[in-house]
């Protein structure tokens, strides 16, 4: 308890009520809910007073007269006491005076309004004296009166009236006449109001009269009842209240005693009902569990534990233990539906449901989940099995039954023909499992998700959210690894040997034939993980399937890959040596075309498939090595090609026995052009392979120029409107690998052409015992000139005939040759020429040096000049006249052939 | 705390002088030790409190009236009941301190005692920078008078409890003056009378 609270200060020290006081002192309350009482004057001022601090409180007075004490009530310190007073007085306020105090006017208008009559002046109280005090502040001290009067009072009305006071109190600045004026109107009102009560009286005797008669009257009246009925009235009254209540209660007497009977019998009707069904249970528990209708047994089973649950009666508890033992029947009949086969999510959720309601020990949901899980699993695995033996049977059939066919199946027409029957059965399984996944996994993954939010009423066994995740990772990686067993064995080889074999083996040739169908497994597994995104699982769950299915791509690219290669290297099993041409770049066969053919398609199934990312895929390409990868795969398929062509022009096949000897042009060497496509079709009848080596090199070789042209700029096309990445590496690497091909096949028809044409120049040039030592005039140049331009025309039409544009290729170098091997004819004579021969020789070169002149190359003029070198110097001007003469013959005589080696506007290839 | 047997002596004192001059801000600083920023015109406030004066515990009374002019007349009441009186100017006023001329002839009328205690109070002595009223000038009137000047601050409590026991013990020694028989008080009574005959 605190110091109790005492005031020391009052501010102001007097007013009327309403006054704003403020009150100080010390202890006045701690705070302001420490402050519980305030009284000035007596008057309760709490609910005015504003607690500023300890030694401070504003309040508002109350309507307390005369001095009195500041009390202050603290909760801490109790009733305190006040050394100061504050006096509070009763302002008379008119219109005319000035007032600190608000006055309230709301009730002063309600009088107003209200009932008329309590105007200003009657509600202001009229002075006795009819002097006006207002406007006179100075007051008498009412100490001083107090003092001058003890005991008296300044109060009109009171006993104690001292006149004294009253003109202190009231007048005591009034001026001595105008007390005497006031004096007089004293008088004059208590005689005008003696005289006024008289006359009153008199004026108004007759109702006076009538009222004492009245009176009277009354009085009569009222002791007549009195000898009526007694001094108490009511004693009549509760008789008659009591007799009727004897009456009412006889009334319902009757009907309370039938409505008790009737509850009797309703509780007796109850107790039988209840027994009925107890000893009805059984039964009925039986009959409902045979129904399936679960909750209608449940129901009655939780009804009769609350009736009977602690009955004490024998009969009863033998039915009950009848009841128990039906119930733990059924107890076991749920939990082992529960672990059978599954059944939809809400069938299990509604078993659940009802074990939890049978009070079954264990965790019945949990259960469900595990057996869930492993159901899950089983099923996997258990179509794994199927399908793993359903290959096996394959393969050993296919062992028996020509397997070629089966094993070549992947690009043969019969893949089309009776398909269904051989869809792997890896594409089987995956499609299978996909589906599995996609539709137990939800309700697996949703029934966990309904034990944890505590859908299933259970309580959560703490660490099983964690066992949960196990179990659903378990399971998806039970499922990528079945996959990838399946599908891709070679991603499993760093998994531990008992996992792996978990995931079964599947033998390695089961392996051929799958591409084809890697992209619709893809397409399946997408599905599946599709509804698994669906699910919201976290994401190390769906990051499995996710690199499942990365992997899946890049295996499916590089499959689709490798598959184009080989078809492309399957190609030359298909060239039909038909030569189309096309304006720009001469005659092509169809290889080129069906190569761009066979890459576009596996482009465009690489983009359907692999390379778009679905929903929740990295793009395929993000990754360096599957780029890398992919990089390697079309180099490969486009060598392919290289290698293709390759086989085509030089392969051994293409060379076997079609090599043109020399003896054959020795022995007809006029009619080597005809000799030669005779041969040729001998040979095409003979083996059906198609035209000579030598055409086809030249086909080859204009296939190589165009692939290098045309086909390797459009597969780069490819490549960019499927938004793959530029293969400059691999498109450089081909495009090195067909420069040095068109090398060697350049050279190869090279050689084939020229060695029988130089061979038949020595042997042509001495033809008839000829002689350069012993030769006659010139008329015209020798056979063997003709013979060789001849021939070179053949080899000319022969390219032309194929790719115009080769034929600046190869006649230059075959100019060389021809220009090498006269040379080597020439110095040999050892300028053994008579002058005809001489002359003879002169011509000859000179004629075949114009022949070919448009063909020539600075080594081919290196060699005629050296040819002509060895022939000695004509010496007179007959013998060039004589040289003249001949040429010119030649000229008009060959004119026709010679035409043939002029260069024919726009067949010259810049390059 | 259980009532006293004998009530402590009460001294009665009377702050008076112009409105805003710091009567109730005095006031208050020597009653709570507080010093009220916002000025507020008194109307007439009541204070009481037990002191100890010299070793002896007596109860000062402190009635701090209104300066302004329109209470003027009420004023003859309060002063009648006042057994000493602080009269109080600002030093920053002059106004304030001709007032006091007033105040003093209307206490020895009131009181018809020329040697009623009383002390000529210069206020907000803080505010020396804005001093209008000249030390030499207070201090004569003082004299003139035969009372103490005492410069005080409400603000920062610089002689505000020195005028107060001050003005206490001068009560004191009147009333033991006035109860002592004799001819003390007689000498006292005439002397009284002759200073108002000189006044008149």
């Amino acid at each position: 308890m605190g110091p109790p609270p005492i005031v020391t200060g009052v501010s102001p020290k007097e007013g009327p009520p309403g006054t704003r006081v403020t009150v100080r002192g010390e202890f006045l309350g701690k705070t302001a809910s420490d402050l519980s009482g305030l009284t000035i004057c007596g008057c309760d001022c709490l609910l005015s007073a504003e607690w500023k601090s300890p030694n401070k409180i504003i309040a508002r007075s109350g309507p307390g007269k005369g001095k009195g004490e500041i009390l202050v009530t603290t909760r801490s310190g109790g009733r305190g006491t006040s050394t100061v007073e504050f006096r509070g007085y009763h302002e008379m306020i008119g219109p005319m005076k000035e007032s600190a105090v608000w006055v309230e006017e709301a009730p002063l208008r309600k009088m107003w309004w209200g009932r008329r009559g309590l105007t200003p002046t009657t509600y202001q109280h009229d002075d006795p004296l009819g002097i006006s005090i207002e406007g006179v502040e100075q007051k008498f001290p009412e100490d001083g009166l107090h003092k001058l009067f003890p005991g008296g009072s300044g109060d009109l009305s009171s006993e104690n009236f001292a006149a004294g006071w009253f003109l202190l109190e009231r007048h005591h600045a009034t001026p001595f006449d105008d007390l005497r004026a006031g004096l007089a109107f004293l008088r004059r009102k208590v005689d005008g109001q003696k005289e006024g009560q008289l006359s009153f009286i008199k004026s108004n005797v007759g109702s006076v009269m009538e009222q004492l008669d009245t009176l009277a009257h009354l009085k009569e009246r009222f002791e007549e009842d009195v000898e009526k009925q007694g001094q108490d009235p009511t004693i009549r009254l509760e008789a008659a209240i009591k007799e009727s209540m004897l009456e009412a209660n006889k009334l319902f007497e009757d009907v309370l005693s039938r409505r008790e009977r009737a509850d009797a019998t309703r509780s007796a009707l109850a107790v039988l009902q209840r027994f009925r069904f107890l000893f009805g249970l059984p039964g009925a528990i039986e009959k409902n569990i045979k129904k399936g209708d679960y909750d209608a047994v449940i129901n009655d089973y939780a009804r009769v534990m609350n009736l009977f649950g602690n009955t004490e009666v024998p009969v009863f508890k033998k039915v009950l233990a009848e009841v128990e033992s039906r119930i733990a029947q059924l107890r076991e009949l749920l939990h082992h539906r529960l672990e059978d086969a599954p059944t939809t999510l809400e069938a299990q959720k509604k078993l659940i449901r009802n074990l939890v309601n049978l009070e079954v020990g264990g965790d019945p949901a949990w259960d469900a989940i595990s057996c869930h899980s492993r159901h899950l699993a089983a099923t996997m695995i258990q179509c794994r099995d199927t399908h793993l033996t359903q290959e096996q049977t394959a393969l050993e059939e296919g062992g028996k039954t020509p397997k070629s066919s089966k094993s070549k199946g992947a690009s043969s027409s019969n893949q089309n023909t009776d398909w269904q029957a051989s869809v792997p059965a890896r594409v089987l399984l995956t499609e299978e499992l996909a589906d599995t996944i996609s539709e137990r996994f939800p309700d697996f993954w949703k029934l966990g998700q309904a034990y944890f939010t505590g859908e299933l009423q259970v309580k959560v066994v703490p660490g099983r959210q964690q066992d949960f995740k196990k179990l659903v990772l378990a399971g998806i990686s039970l499922f990528s690894g079945l996959l990838r067993a399946a599908l891709m064995p070679h991603t499993l080889v760093k998994t531990p040997a008992a996992e792996r074999a978990s995931y079964g083996v599947w033998h390695s040739r089961g392996m051929e034939g799958l591409g084809p169908w890697l992209p619709h497994c893809l397409r399946a597994l997408r599905q599946g993980y599709s509804s698994l995104i669906r699910l919201d699982l976290p994401s190390e769950v769906l990051d499995i399937v996710a690199s499942l299915i990365f992997d899946l791509r890049v295996h499916c690219m590089s499959t689709l890959m490798k598959q184009a290669g080989e078809s492309i290297r399957n190609l030359h099993t298909q060239e039909s040596w038909n030569i189309q041409f096309d304006g720009e770049h001469g005659g092509i066969t169809h290889l080129p075309a069906e190569c761009e053919r066979v890459v576009a398609e596996a482009l465009q199934l690489a983009k359907d498939s692999v390379l778009l990312a679905d929903l929740r895929e990295t793009p395929l390409l993000e990754s360096n090595v599957v780029q890398r990868d992919l990089n390697n795969l079309i180099l490969n398929m486009l060598l392919g090609f290289v290698e293709v062509l390759d086989k085509l022009a030089l392969g051994s096949d293409a060379m076997a026995g079609d090599s043109l000897g020399a003896s054959q042009m020795i022995g007809s060497p006029s009619i080597f052009r005809g000799s030669d496509s005779v041969m040729d079709k001998g040979r095409n009848k003979d083996k059906e392979t198609g035209p000579a080596w030598e055409q086809r090199l030249l086909s080859v070789l204009s296939n190589i120029e165009y692939t290098k042209c045309v086909l390797l700029p459009r597969i780069a096309d490819l490549f960019a409107r499927y938004q793959l990445p530029a293969q400059t590496g691999p498109l450089a690497a081909v495009n090195k690998a067909l420069a040095e091909l068109d090398q060697r096949v350049l050279d190869a028809y090279l050689e084939q052409r020229s060695d029988p044409l130089v061979g038949t120049i020595e042997p042509s040039m001495y033809i008839g015992n000829f002689n350069w030592d012993t030769a006659v005039k010139p008329a015209d140049v020798r056979p063997y000139v003709k013979e060789l331009l001849t021939n070179l025309i053949s080899v000319h039409s022969e390219v032309h005939s194929i790719s115009p544009g080769l034929v600046w290729r190869v006649l230059p170098q075959l100019v060389e040759t021809v220009a090498e091997e006269l040379a080597r004819l020439m110095v040999c004579l050892d300028r053994k020429f008579n002058v005809h021969g001489t002359e003879q020789a002169c011509a000859d070169i000179a004629a075949i040096r114009e022949a070919v002149q448009v063909y020539s190359t600075p080594t081919a003029e290196a060699f005629f000049d050296e040819a002509l070198e060895a022939v000695p110097r004509l010496s007179d001007t007959q013998g060039k006249k004589n040289v003249e003469t001949v040429l010119n013959h030649f000229r008009s005589r060959m004119r026709l052939q010679l035409m043939c080696f002029r260069d024919p506007k726009g067949t010259r290839n810049p390059s | 705390m259980k009532k006293p047997n004998q009530q402590p002596a009460l001294h009665k004192v009377i702050m008076v002088g112009s409105g805003g001059v710091g009567k109730s801000a005095l006031t208050l600083q020597f009653m709570y030790d507080e010093f009220v920023e916002d000025y507020e015109p008194t109307k007439a406030d009541s204070y009481r409190k037990r002191v100890v004066l010299d070793g002896e515990e007596v109860q000062i009374d402190i009635l701090d009236t209104a300066g302004q002019e329109d209470y003027a007349a009420i004023r003859d009441n309060y002063f009648r009941s006042g057994e000493g009186f602080l009269c109080v100017f600002s030093i920053t006023e002059d106004d304030s301190f001709q007032a006091t001329q007033e105040f003093r002839e209307q206490i020895l009328r009131v009181k018809n005692d020329e040697n009623i205690p009383f002390l000529l109070v210069g206020n907000k002595s803080d505010l020396g920078e804005k001093r209008k009223v000249p030390l030499s000038e207070a201090t004569g009137r003082a004299t003139q008078w035969g009372v103490p000047y005492v410069e005080t601050s409400a603000k920062t409590r610089a002689n505000v409890d020195k005028v107060f026991y001050d003005l206490m013990r001068e009560i004191r020694s009147r009333k033991m003056e006035d109860n002592k028989p004799g001819n003390s008080r007689g000498k006292d009574k005439s002397k009284r009378k002759k200073l108002k005959c000189v006044i008149l």
